[in-house]
């Protein structure tokens, strides 16, 4: 029980996205998804009567300033629930901050697994929920010559070692492993480019985040590859990239994720029609920022359950909660405190506009300490064999 | 070697021999979450448990004698060990290493470092385990090195044979009477004690 709790005032949440720096194309759209999610919840009154006040700081990319300033919001601010973070890197810089001070992170971005806290839930898709459904479209629809390129951080490596073992399930190669600093410069993606030409893969697979995608994808063009025979497919590469590379670096290439901003559901539109009638009809509308969307509601719902915010009451609340999500009805799973996602893969148009090529209609349960998954362990009927 | 010993895990059976507590719940609830089959007991045992990989021991201070006894039991078939402690003190770490632990996970219990210190446990005990066998396996050569040598020095002093012509002699014996080279050489050996032997005073 808190000792003194102030009951009229707002719910304050903590937020922490980047607004500069690497990153911040893309967690942009997750804080802009959760200020939504927030404005929506106020319209309609509130959480029990008190509005929700985000709390928020800028910290640019940097994993030091995600820490110090969690330290603020749980320390000075004294929030109790928070919404944030992309890279791995500043999840980790996060989280202690957030066990330390019995708090709970929400964490609404893909990432590579082998990670429990009792004081996180993790909205973004888990290995098991993108990476074998890539695999195997890939595998079917192009060929398994693979080349692997990635950012210099934890995550790429995890990526690969998965991809790398569906590639030789596939009785297929990995052709080259190359791994660009998160900062790039021109001539790394040179480097890149003269190995796609040398090895000629079916497939490149991508691990490459923040503002080098655009940078990849457009290296690519300029280089003359023919997207249809040998695709760019990542797990990352969503429409903030999208719009920051142009249309003609991003078409014919291929993206797994459990949201698309063009998904027809009618709680898809929604989402993104409020969201564009926001911020603009340009404004990318991801996947990140589809799991901030939801996460912040369903947590809000949970504190309107049980009259608290308090962290342990809203994380009893959260098990098997389950909410319609634009992507579709997601569980919190309380083994692991992951989602029930819903795993797609779509294909960029010459709009730049993704367009799904795989969306079976079924919900995946989160698999966080799957080391090693089979290729055939996918239920699902074949896929649609692609023709370019 | 790392990612095998990863994707033995589930299925992987792990002993907790822990006080029943919140922390010992936690514990065994990742280690569930981690994929692994897991079994608690308490108090501690008299002896390793049939059928356990791993064995996490909480090294507690006041069922000292009950762990050693526990140590004492089987040398040759233990588990692979990972010790759990609150405390760094010399008597604490002395039995931490009596216990031959080859891990250490720290009080109070997190979930993050679990999973790769079962790893590394696991890795070290394997490696510990081929070394063994290969010193046994390289003992017992070097035994039959030196036997076989043994008896060819007997016929080289007793028959007035070059080291070649010894080594041929107890090699067409073994042959011919169809036993191995060193069970030949035993043979010959046993018989010149036999042969040496005096008795004594007169």
């Amino acid at each position: 029980m808190a000792l003194v709790e102030d009951n009229s005032g707002p719910w304050r949440v903590g937020v922490l996205f980047s607004q500069t720096g690497v990153t911040s194309a893309i967690e942009r759209t997750q804080l802009n998804a959760t200020l939504l999610a927030i404005e929506e919840i106020n319209a309609s009154g509130g959480v029990l009567g008190r509005s929700v006040e985000p709390v928020m700081y800028d910290p640019a990319s940097d994993p030091k300033k995600f820490r110090s300033f969690a330290e603020r919001l749980f320390q000075v601010d004294k929030i109790k629930l928070l919404f944030a973070c992309y890279m791995s890197s500043t999840r980790k810089a996060v989280l202690p901050v957030a066990e330390a001070h019995r708090g709970l992170l929400f964490y609404p971005t893909l990432y590579e697994g082998f990670e429990y806290s009792r004081h996180c839930i993790y909205t973004g898709a888990a290995p098991n929920q993108n990476s074998l459904q890539l695999a195997r479209f890939l595998l079917s629809a192009y060929g398994n010559r693979f080349l692997f390129v990635g950012s210099n951080y934890i995550y790429p490596y995890e990526s690969n070692r998965v991809m790398g073992d569906f590639v030789s399930q596939g009785k297929g190669k990995v052709l080259d492993e190359i791994y660009v600093p998160l900062y790039p410069e021109p001539q790394d993606f040179e480097r890149v480019i003269s190995r796609i030409k040398k090895t000629s893969p079916d497939v490149i697979f991508s691990t490459v985040v923040g503002s080098g995608t655009a940078e990849l994808y457009g290296a690519y063009r300029a280089a003359g590859f023919d997207p249809t025979r040998m695709p760019i497919a990542s797990l990352t590469t969503s429409e903030a990239e999208v719009a920051e590379m142009g249309n003609e670096a991003a078409e014919g290439h291929i993206t797994a994720a459990p949201f698309f901003e063009t998904l027809s559901s009618p709680a898809a539109r929604r989402f993104v029609s409020s969201f564009k009638e926001k911020y603009g009809a340009n404004a990318p509308v991801t996947a990140g920022a589809e799991a901030s969307y939801f996460q912040l509601h369903l947590a809000m719902r949970a504190v309107a359950k049980c009259g608290t915010d308090d962290p342990e009451q809203v994380l009893a609340n959260l098990r098997d909660a389950e909410f319609d999500a634009p992507q579709g009805r997601v569980r919190i799973d309380p083994e692991n405190n992951h989602t029930y996602l819903w795993p797609r893969i779509a294909r960029l148009d010459r709009n730049g506009r993704f367009q799904a090529v795989w969306n079976p209609g079924v919900r995946v349960k989160p698999d966080p300490y799957c080391v090693v998954q089979s290729l055939d362990d996918w239920s699902v009927d074949e896929l649609p064999l692609l023709h370019s | 070697m790392a990612i095998q010993i990863l994707r033995d895990l589930r299925g992987l059976r792990v002993h907790v021999v822990h006080p029943p507590d919140a922390e010992r719940t936690k514990l065994v609830e990742h280690l569930r979450r981690i994929g692994c089959m897991v079994e608690t007991q308490w108090p501690v045992p008299d002896c390793w448990a049939d059928g356990a990989d791993i064995v996490l021991l909480a090294i507690e201070h006041d069922v000292r004698q009950e762990i050693q006894r526990l140590l004492k039991s089987d040398d040759r078939h233990r588990p692979t060990l990972i010790a759990v402690v609150s405390y760094e003190d010399p008597s604490t770490l002395q039995l931490v290493l009596e216990a031959g632990a080859v891990a250490v996970i720290e009080r109070p219990i997190r979930p993050f470092g679990v999973l790769t210190n079962i790893t590394i446990a696991r890795s070290l005990w394997l490696e510990r385990r081929d070394a063994e066998k290969r010193v046994r396996k390289l003992e017992r050569k070097l035994a039959g090195i030196q036997r076989i040598q043994k008896a060819k020095v007997i016929l080289m002093d007793g028959q007035g044979l070059n080291e070649a012509e010894a080594y041929e002699s107890i090699r067409r014996q073994a042959m011919s009477k169809r036993l191995s080279m060193d069970d030949m050489a035993a043979a010959i050996i046993h018989a010149n004690e036999l042969l040496q032997y005096r008795v004594k005073g007169d």
